[in-house]
């Protein structure tokens, strides 16, 4: 192995990533360089150690005593590299899901003499320093607290843990590249629509997965764990760094040197296995995907008969083979339905029993407006990106006699429908948790289907007005300037729908206002309805313009 | 309506993207039934004029008729009559190629039966029978310029607009292609496509226009580019050379070697 190659070969991997997620508003210089990352790491260190003077002085204000420091002090550090291990994990993962189909060759670099160990570690090293500033940001907010409260070998374990937690979740991420690209390839042998609905079903496991570890509860109940020194926590080997630091926290420093050892030859076994993995299962060229033999051409619709045009079934045939078989796709397709399913982790995981408040002031129908904010945020974000997806493939639409408000339909029904999927996800959770009535339940849908309207077409609109059209490993689809904007409006857009159900609630306290849940609801609804059909033409606008002038 | 002899005009078309020109007070007329190849080093605004062309591109001045119709006014009206193929074309890869077809058979309002005939005798002839039911992602470059042709005369267009057809094309079907070209000049077709291969260009070509710059620096038939460049029994790369002032070739090729 050259290191010379690896770290430069990081370096072209590391600008890959900068120049990709940052492209739309950074021009060149320093915001375009590896250093920005060492910059902001030291920004986020000097802004961790003054969190963690505060956190000493606050602790020692309010009189909390030496076993509660102890605790406290365990629970961070400990928490530390458990919380680093998922976060670099997570990250790179998320990298991953967001690269398009086209580059998940490796044609690009396999006509150079690198070697898989080269690829696996240059890649490794990339993702690390990429997100290191969270390294140095948890460092710096332990290194006053560990000194302080006199735990600085605790501090000094925790240094060495946090990196080695690091670069356990980065090399964990190649593992599952690799696994991923075989998995791609086997999937590929199998084909057609079970190839299809799989990867749907993977891409959905794989963001429920990293949602969970990130809801807090899982690290908090594994902490718990830890520090009840619970037996059976040696035996899982992503929480020997972490073991390491209650160790020394408890004196126990031959434990911990034991716990310290251990997570470098777990590190090493996971690199030696990302080695082996990456030099199997070298991807050469994009998966093709077999249907048939013949190819299918598809007949005379049924729906035709109630009015929808051969146009508009085209289209949106294209838009749902579009969202189902491309990789960067998938993952945005399946945002309107996790997004309820997230949000409904509290209820989940609370103790508190749901149903105690349908018996008070409120109705249980207010504790759905979550979900529906879930399933809005989703629809928007989908919509957005639903015109910058066509990339350097836009010509294709702009070269055919289409009219853009065939094209805008298309897009915004096709958003709706996906995300209706999400909204009837949210109400069975609504039914199920907040045991809602039938009229209930049919207000939620209804009001669901306006909202889902109002911001797909939203999302359409802003999409189309701030489009990403570059085909780069990791497409955005919408401008930077665009998702702000969207996110903005889509909020407020939400917000507005909302007033009535706050006229609701002043209807509650004062009596005369003739305002009951159904008609705010209703109002609601209406105003989304208004919305909808001005974002539609804002769209149309924006797309004939697009179709008119090919993006350069 | 113009002349019916003239199925494409445009006049003083103009394109500049910033600072940079795309096309420069370029104006061209294109008879019915002609087959038109546009020739010029690379960026002289080729792709750009054939853009235009089909209203893909704005013109930032200057007007183009095809078949009597303002592509600027009814682009859409156009784009029903016209048929493209890009440099580098950029397919729906998530589809198979059967599927691709089907989409633009639909959005071009092709029947049912008439669709499946004419997409199934378009597989055949271009060798891509047993490949049509497989994803575009991983079809080759030549077989993905087929598909792309397929999709540029399935509605049986009227003009044909042809962006380097030939890119990446093994020899039977690039001899396909050019045959085809023929044909449907033959039942009055309109074709413009650019080339680097100066050899086809004369094989296929009625006429040819050299580009540079965005502005036209040569027209007529071959012969009559050999004699406008002096050299009237030397093969077109030296007239090609010689009308756009390159010089120094073996100088480049020194540097290159060194």
């Amino acid at each position: 192995m050259r290191v010379h190659v690896l770290l430069k070969f990081a370096k072209i991997l590391m600008l890959s990533r900068l120049r990709n997620t940052r492209r739309s508003f950074l021009s060149n210089g320093i915001t375009n360089r590896p250093i920005l990352i060492a910059l902001i790491g030291s920004i986020m260190f000097t802004a961790g150690i003054g969190f963690g003077t505060a956190t000493v002085s606050f602790l020692k204000a309010a009189g909390a005593s030496p076993a509660d420091v102890s605790q406290i002090v365990a629970t961070i550090f400990g928490g530390i590299p458990i919380f680093l291990i998922g976060f670099f994990f997570t990250m790179g993962l998320l990298w991953e899901l967001n690269a398009s189909s086209e580059s998940e060759s490796a044609d690009s670099i396999n006509w150079l003499p690198i070697s898989p160990s080269e690829y696996v570690f240059a890649s490794t090293l990339s993702t690390t320093y990429t997100y290191s500033p969270l390294v140095l940001v948890t460092v710096g907010y332990s290194l006053p607290i560990g000194i302080l409260t006199g735990n600085t070998l605790a501090f000094l374990v925790l240094v060495i843990a946090s990196v080695v937690a690091a670069f356990i979740g980065s090399v964990t991420v190649e593992i599952l590249r690799s696994l991923l690209a075989r998995a791609s390839t086997a999937f590929s042998k199998v084909g057609g629509r079970l190839m299809i609905l799989l990867r749907i079903l993977g891409i959905v496991l794989i963001l429920l997965f990293t949602q969970t570890i990130f809801s807090g509860f899982l690290i908090i109940r594994i902490i718990n764990s830890v520090s009840s020194a619970n037996a059976a926590t040696i035996l899982v080997p992503l929480l020997w760094p972490t073991l390491s630091i209650t160790s020394i926290l408890r004196s126990n420093l031959l434990s911990s040197a034991y716990f310290l050892l251990l997570s470098f030859g777990f590190l090493l076994l996971l690199s030696s296995s990302a080695l082996v993995l990456r030099s199997k299962f070298w991807v050469s060229t994009p998966p093709s995907l077999h249907f048939s033999n013949k190819g299918t051409i598809s007949g005379v619709s049924r729906l035709r008969r109630i009015g929808v045009s051969v146009v508009s079934l085209a289209l949106v045939r294209r838009e749902i083979r579009s969202a189902t078989r491309r990789k960067e796709v998938v993952r945005l397709m399946t945002i309107p339905i996790i997004l309820p399913v997230m949000i409904s982790f509290p209820a989940l995981f609370s103790p508190a029993p749901t149903t105690s408040v349908a018996s008070g002031l409120i109705s249980p129908l207010f504790l759905a407006v979550p979900l529906l904010f879930g399933v809005g945020l989703g629809t928007l974000f989908l919509g957005m990106t639903s015109i910058g997806q066509e990339g350097k493939r836009l010509w294709n639409l702009s070269s055919l006699p289409l009219e853009a408000e065939a094209v805008v339909t298309s897009k915004i029904l096709f958003t709706s429908i996906t995300s209706t999927i999400g909204l009837v996800l949210g109400l069975g959770l609504t039914v199920v948790f907040f045991q809602v009535s039938i009229l209930d339940a049919l207000t939620f849908i209804a009001v669901g289907i306006t909202l889902v309207l109002a911001e797909a077409s939203l999302g359409v609109a802003i999409g189309s007005r701030y489009p990403d059209f570059s085909d780069g490993p990791r497409p955005r689809f919408v401008t930077i300037i665009g998702s702000i904007i969207g996110a903005f409006l889509g909020v407020i857009l939400m917000l507005m729908m909302s007033l009535p159900l706050l006229f609701l609630l002043l209807a509650r306290v004062f009596p005369l206002l003739p305002f009951s849940l159904q008609l705010s609801f209703l109002l609601g609804g209406m105003l989304g309805l208004i919305f909808a059909r001005i974002s539609y033409s804002v769209s149309i606008r924006s797309v004939d313009g697009i179709l008119r002038e090919l993006p350069n | 309506m113009d002349s019916p002899s003239s199925a494409i005009e445009a006049e003083h078309l103009s394109k500049f993207y910033g600072q940079v020109v795309g096309l420069n007070d370029l104006s061209l007329s294109v008879g019915t039934g002609e087959v038109r190849g546009l020739l010029g080093q690379n960026g002289s605004g080729k792709s750009t004029l054939l853009k235009t062309l089909l209203g893909l591109i704005h013109p930032s001045s200057g007007w183009v008729r095809v078949l009597g119709i303002d592509v600027q006014k009814a682009p859409i009206e156009v784009r029903r009559l016209v048929g493209y193929v890009p440099e580098s074309p950029r397919l729906y890869e998530f589809l198979t190629a059967t599927e691709y077809l089907d989409f633009v058979a639909d959005v071009r309002g092709i029947g049912f039966e008439e669709k499946k005939e004419r997409i199934t005798r378009l597989i055949d002839s271009l060798d891509l029978e047993g490949k049509q039911g497989e994803t575009i992602t991983g079809y080759s470059q030549g077989m993905k310029q087929k598909v792309a042709i397929m999709g540029a005369i399935l509605h049986h267009p009227k003009i044909l607009l042809m962006d380097e057809p030939l890119n990446g094309l093994d020899p039977r079907s690039a001899r396909v292609v050019k045959e085809l070209i023929h044909s449907l000049a033959r039942d009055g077709v309109t074709t413009i496509f650019s080339t680097h291969v100066l050899e086809i260009a004369e094989a296929i070509c009625d006429r040819l226009t050299i580009l540079q710059n965005g502005r036209i620096l040569s027209e007529g038939t071959a012969q009559e580019l050999r004699e406008k460049a002096g050299l009237s029994n030397s093969g077109l790369e030296e007239v090609f050379l010689k009308l756009t002032g390159t010089k120094g070739v073996e100088d480049i090729v020194e540097a290159l070697r060194r």
